[in-house]
């Protein structure tokens, strides 16, 4: 057990002033050696660290094979990574609003995020749902909302990602499709990605709207469509983020990651699609925590071990299927209330390494995370972060300029064997889709997220804020607080209510029905999706109905039955 | 109170998913000595004062994350008042402005908790406070 550092609170002005603290603060020194993962690291690393490197083999350029440097010869020279603040505030309405105000701003790519209750499958009328539209995110229900969203952003001009995760996700990409033929957009020229990733949503709350057969059912079915019919977009980003958001340590994010991507892979085989047919558009969506080196190292073990993955097990011939490409979403665990302006730095310290592991694409976080949804001003602060590092700092001028330091190669070997040992104990636990079956995971993440608790509480690992340099708790935030307007939430409420009473229900009918065949007969179920969205079917509506045939409750919450019988 | 343990309902509301706080606190809440009734997800203000009675709880403890705290918070407070829980503390835990602090005690909450606490001090409130 360590001593811990000389513990300071500002707040305690009880005592005279310790001259002798002084004097041990002066010759203090990190109380370990070790990463935030937990793996201890020399004092210093050498030639000799790296005398069994293979660098054409093991680490290569950027542009080349394993891709370890990066998946772009020349990186941000060719561009940017696309500055992207997710939104998802009340209504569709109000989320265009903020989303469009981050474009002015210099935001490069929109990414709007879909609520607990759109996630969740329920449509804003459902007693579960009418306490909370709104409230994380925004809830489309229909194709009406999914045009507010959309209103007059040039589909054909813009990058969005669309942050449906769950089995929701193909009613999303149903929605977007459809608002986007009647505007008289070719979807094969949309540029975007949705997040698709059911089977890691369950592990977000999102149980009852993702049993896993369900998940990779539909999840396949929104990649498998986009694979063929829009081959600019990406069809899922595989979410290590909130999978690391729960405890895990580094490695773990990127094993448990890669086993939820391969379950999707698998079944995109299973059906037929060769891998270099769809694994050009695969992408994912990665957490960038608060230990820096650790972090980069992580991007680049990651990077390796899928090109691997790609080349070895799976036979992809095209370089782009070995590639992985991923956002960045700093981590919103390390964010504390606690003195919420040094959260500022954090990002920015997050942001840094994501961009000198070469991320496509970064959210930061914005510094009132901790406390409530992002005002107008933490957004505007979170893309400055952005524009900071992507105009000011010169990081953008070479690709992977840690490449050959003897410590990160060395780290990110350590990260990559860690990560294998993981993916190796996930395969003897009979392969993750039985690790998710049989809990195993479940009891991982518990164990980890108890580790992490009592590592803070231990003093193992120091939060300026909360147990060390700690003050007298905040009375207010410092840039104001995001609320939700209460008539945004009642108003879409309303209109789904006005839309059930008004539409055409012979035609509604006959493209539920229609969903409904596709399903049994185990077609793609996207392209009737699109129809039934365009005859005004909504969200739970189309969900339930594919949730019936595969012999699920038509309602996630079990309240409401299907209308259609 | 005897040697009896403290008995502590943890429990989310509504439809947020984020556990790992109300998790790890009934986790460690045990390893504090106490006896925890761990209610999980989807839980509403009437099963939450339901499982408090049958389990004969001495704390009802809250976890918030996705800004519904000013939502179910009086509803459960309604619910505790409407049963004659005067001896039930009620703590909550989560992700709120520190505005908002001081609105739940108004409304009848004993105590908030944010994010960065550390779990002994919430250990040491319940022992010291449990009625």
């Amino acid at each position: 057990m360590s001593q811990g550092p000389i513990s300071r609170s500002i707040a305690d002005k009880s005592s005279e002033v310790n001259w002798d603290d002084y004097l041990k603060s002066y010759y203090e020194k990190p109380q370990s050696g070790r990463t935030w993962s937990g793996y201890e690291l020399k004092e210093i690393y050498t030639p000799e660290d790296r005398a069994g490197e293979n660098y054409k083999q093991d680490v290569g350029d950027a542009g080349d094979y394993p891709f370890t440097r990066g998946i772009h010869r020349n990186m941000f020279r060719g561009r940017f990574w696309t500055r992207r603040e997710v939104v998802g505030i009340g209504s569709p309405a109000d989320t265009h609003q903020r989303a469009a105000f981050c474009f002015e701003q210099g935001g490069s790519g929109l990414n709007t995020i879909a609520d607990v209750t759109y996630e969740m499958g329920l449509d804003p009328d459902h007693p579960w749902a009418q306490q909370e539209v709104g409230l994380t995110g925004v809830n489309i229900s229909s194709i009406k909302d999914m045009e507010i969203l959309v209103g007059d952003i040039p589909l054909d001009k813009v990058s969005w990602s669309l942050i449906t995760a769950s089995t929701a996700a193909a009613p999303t990409m149903a929605q977007y499709v459809a608002v986007a033929q009647q505007k008289g957009y070719d979807i094969a020229g949309l540029r975007g990605s949705i997040q698709n990733d059911p089977v890691h949503f369950r592990y977000c709350g999102f149980r009852p709207a993702c049993p896993l057969d369900l998940s990779i059912k539909l999840g396949c079915d929104v990649m498998e469509f986009c694979a063929r019919s829009m081959p600019k977009w990406h069809y899922t980003t595989v979410n290590t983020y909130d999978l690391r958001e729960q405890g895990i340590t580094a490695p773990q994010e990127v094993a448990f990651g890669f086993g939820i991507a391969m379950c999707y892979v698998d079944e995109l085989i299973r059906r037929g699609l060769n891998i270099d047919e769809f694994a050009p558009r695969f992408a994912f969506y990665v957490s960038c925590h608060v230990d820096f080196f650790e972090e980069i190292a992580k991007i680049r073990a990651a990077r390796r071990i899928w090109a691997r993955l790609m080349k070895e097990k799976y036979g992809a011939k095209d370089p782009r299927s070995m590639q992985f490409r991923f956002a960045v979403h700093t981590a919103g665990c390390s964010l504390i209330p606690q003195q919420p302006l040094n959260n500022i730095v954090r990002i920015a310290y997050q942001a840094l390494a994501a961009v000198l592991g070469g991320v496509q694409s970064l959210h930061c976080c914005s510094y009132d995370e901790p406390m409530c949804l992002p005002t107008e001003k933490g957004h505007v602060q979170a893309l400055r972060t952005q524009q900071i590092l992507a105009y000011e700092t010169g990081v953008t001028n070479v690709a992977d300029p840690l490449g050959g330091s003897y410590f990160i190669e060395s780290l990110t070997d350590k990260i990559e064997e860690e990560a294998q040992k993981v993916m190796q104990e996930v395969e003897e636990v009979g392969g993750m889709e039985e690790a998710i079956r049989s809990e195993w995971l479940d009891r991982r993440f518990e164990l980890e997220a108890v580790k992490r608790q009592k590592e803070v509480d231990n003093g193992e690992k120091l939060i300026v804020g909360v147990n060390i340099f700690t003050s007298e708790a905040e009375t207010c935030t410092p840039l104001g607080v995001q609320r939700i307007a209460e008539q945004s939430a009642r108003r879409q409420i309303q209109d789904v209510i006005e839309l059930k009473r008004t539409r055409d229900k012979a035609r509604l009918n006959e493209a539920i029905e229609r969903l409904r065949e596709d399903v049994l007969q185990g077609k793609n179920s996207i392209p009737a999706m699109i129809e039934a969205t365009k005859a005004s079917a909504t969200t739970a509506e189309l969900l339930g109905t594919v949730r019936e045939v595969y012999g699920y409750q038509y309602d996630p919450m079990g309240i409401i039955e299907s209308p259609f019988r | 109170m005897g040697t009896e343990k403290i008995k502590v309902i943890v429990s989310k509301v509504g439809l947020d998913g984020h556990d790992r706080g109300a998790k790890v606190v009934a986790s460690l809440l045990k390893e504090g000595g106490m006896e925890v009734v761990y209610l999980g997800m989807y839980q509403t203000p009437e099963s939450i004062i339901k499982a408090a009675i049958d389990e004969d709880a001495d704390v009802i403890g809250l976890s918030y994350l996705s800004g519904e705290h000013l939502v179910y918070t009086p509803k459960i407070v309604e619910e505790m008042k409407k049963n004659g829980m005067d001896d039930v503390l009620l703590v909550v835990g989560g992700s709120f402005p520190p505005e908002d602090i001081e609105v739940m005690k108004q409304m009848g909450v004993d105590e908030v908790f944010r994010g960065g606490s550390r779990i002994p001090s919430i250990v040491n409130y319940i022992t010291e406070n449990v009625r």
